[in-house]
């Protein structure tokens, strides 16, 4: 689904992907401060584990990606933390692949970092529980959506063959979409009832 | 927070250790004169009613279909196989994998399956197509030594892919199983990189 695997991506997409992973992953390494690393950390490690558990929808399996979660926590700390669970991926189990990680990278990062950065703020200052719930689903519903358009961009830039069906995705990415909407609001809303600091990407 | 998101990472590792992942794998192996398979994610059941193609080395299409309920494709190449035939899953949403068949492993089919008369018209035909094929065509003897050789070498084909059959899967399918100590090594080397990092941050302050 996210992963794509190597040899199927052209040389111009792969590239840019690389190139953007890079700049993401610069920009995220010097923002990360000593209290934003053990959580990118742990954040990590609940991709690289979670991520790794999928379940059979349609005619193909999806898992969950966490990004907007990890977009909301972690602001642009979410592309290191993306970049080292991938390419723990790659190298211990073949998902995705060496070549495409860059582009596996913003595939899955990029989405969750902008939303984050864009409703994160009022996510945080907000003082309703409804409000910041119905947010953190969205940016977890946009998040998923977000990390399938651009997978089928970047299909659909290398070859036409590989285009991806446009019902077969959303037959796909709406049942993830929901399912990590639920997670983003449940684990958001637990983190602000009970240690809000930890939704701050940067103390300010 | 920690605690909790421990908590549940704990649990995602619980729940991912038996077997359970997210690759796309095709099976491919030659059955009498087809060659049929099947796709499946690894821990995460069969690739429905998904396309699949068949091309020989030089990217021509030999068939193309869906997959049945299983997950399952089946063609018959029809004439002699004188090359490597790709069999390509694309599940149309980002999960693409392919098998490759050798030439090697078709055996009785590249050999010319009928009795003698018409496997000396098929090979002509391979001769066109190329030179390769039709040495490989004509030198087995039990193409042309007559018809019960042939017949023969034909069951024995049979027997052995029967029986070999469940060892290929199994080996496709240990080839790419996730590993309880491979997910416990990733997940402290995550922690070692979190140790580096707060290392290096404390030295240069």
């Amino acid at each position: 689904m996210a992963h794509i695997p190597d040899g199927i991506l052209s040389a111009p997409v792969l590239i840019g992907g690389a190139i953007i992973a890079a700049g993401g992953v610069g920009l995220g390494l010097k923002r990360l401060d000593d209290r934003a690393i053990p959580r990118a950390g742990i954040l990590a490690a609940a991709f690289f584990a979670g991520s790794l558990i999928a379940v059979p929808v349609g005619p193909s399996s999806v898992h969950l990606l966490l990004s907007g979660l990890m977009g909301i926590l972690l602001g642009f700390g979410t592309f290191p933390a993306m970049a080292v669970a991938l390419l723990l991926q790659a190298l211990l189990f073949g998902f995705g692949g060496l070549t495409t990680l860059g582009v596996n990278i913003v595939n899955i990062a990029l989405p969750g970092v902008v939303l984050g950065l864009v409703l994160g703020p009022t996510i945080r200052s907000t003082a309703s529980a409804g409000l910041r719930l119905g947010l953190a689903a969205t940016v977890g519903a946009l998040s998923v959506l977000g990390t399938g358009g651009l997978v089928a961009l970047s299909l659909a830039l290398s070859s036409p063959d590989y285009a991806p069906v446009a019902s077969v995705l959303l037959a796909t990415y709406v049942p993830l979409a929901i399912g990590e909407a639920f997670i983003t609001a449940v684990a958001v809303s637990f983190l602000a009832r009970v240690s809000p600091d930890a939704l701050r990407p940067v103390l300010t | 927070m920690i605690r909790a998101i421990l908590l549940a990472l704990a649990l995602a590792v619980g729940l991912a250790s038996p077997a359970a992942a997210h690759k796309l794998k095709v099976f491919a192996a030659v059955e009498g004169d087809a060659i049929a398979g099947y796709a499946f994610f690894i821990g995460g059941g069969r690739a429905m009613g998904t396309s699949w193609t068949a091309k020989d080395a030089d990217g021509k299409v030999l068939a193309t279909g869906k997959t049945d309920d299983e997950g399952r494709f089946k063609l018959v190449p029809g004439e002699p196989v004188s090359s490597d035939i790709t069999v390509t899953v694309n599940t149309h949403e980002g999960h693409i994998a392919s098998a490759t068949i050798v030439a090697d492993r078709f055996g009785s089919l590249a050999k010319g399956v009928e009795p003698a008369a018409p496997a000396a018209a098929t090979a002509a035909v391979a001769q066109v197509q190329s030179p390769g094929a039709a040495t490989q065509a004509t030198t087995p003897p039990a193409a042309v030594a007559g018809l019960s050789d042939s017949q023969v070498a034909v069951l024995v084909e049979a027997a052995v892919q029967r029986q070999v059959e469940p060892l290929l899967e199994r080996i496709e399918e240990m080839d790419d199983r996730l590993r309880f100590t491979d997910i416990l090594s990733g997940i402290f080397l995550i922690i070692g990189l979190v140790g580096i990092g707060l290392w290096v941050r404390a030295r240069r302050n």
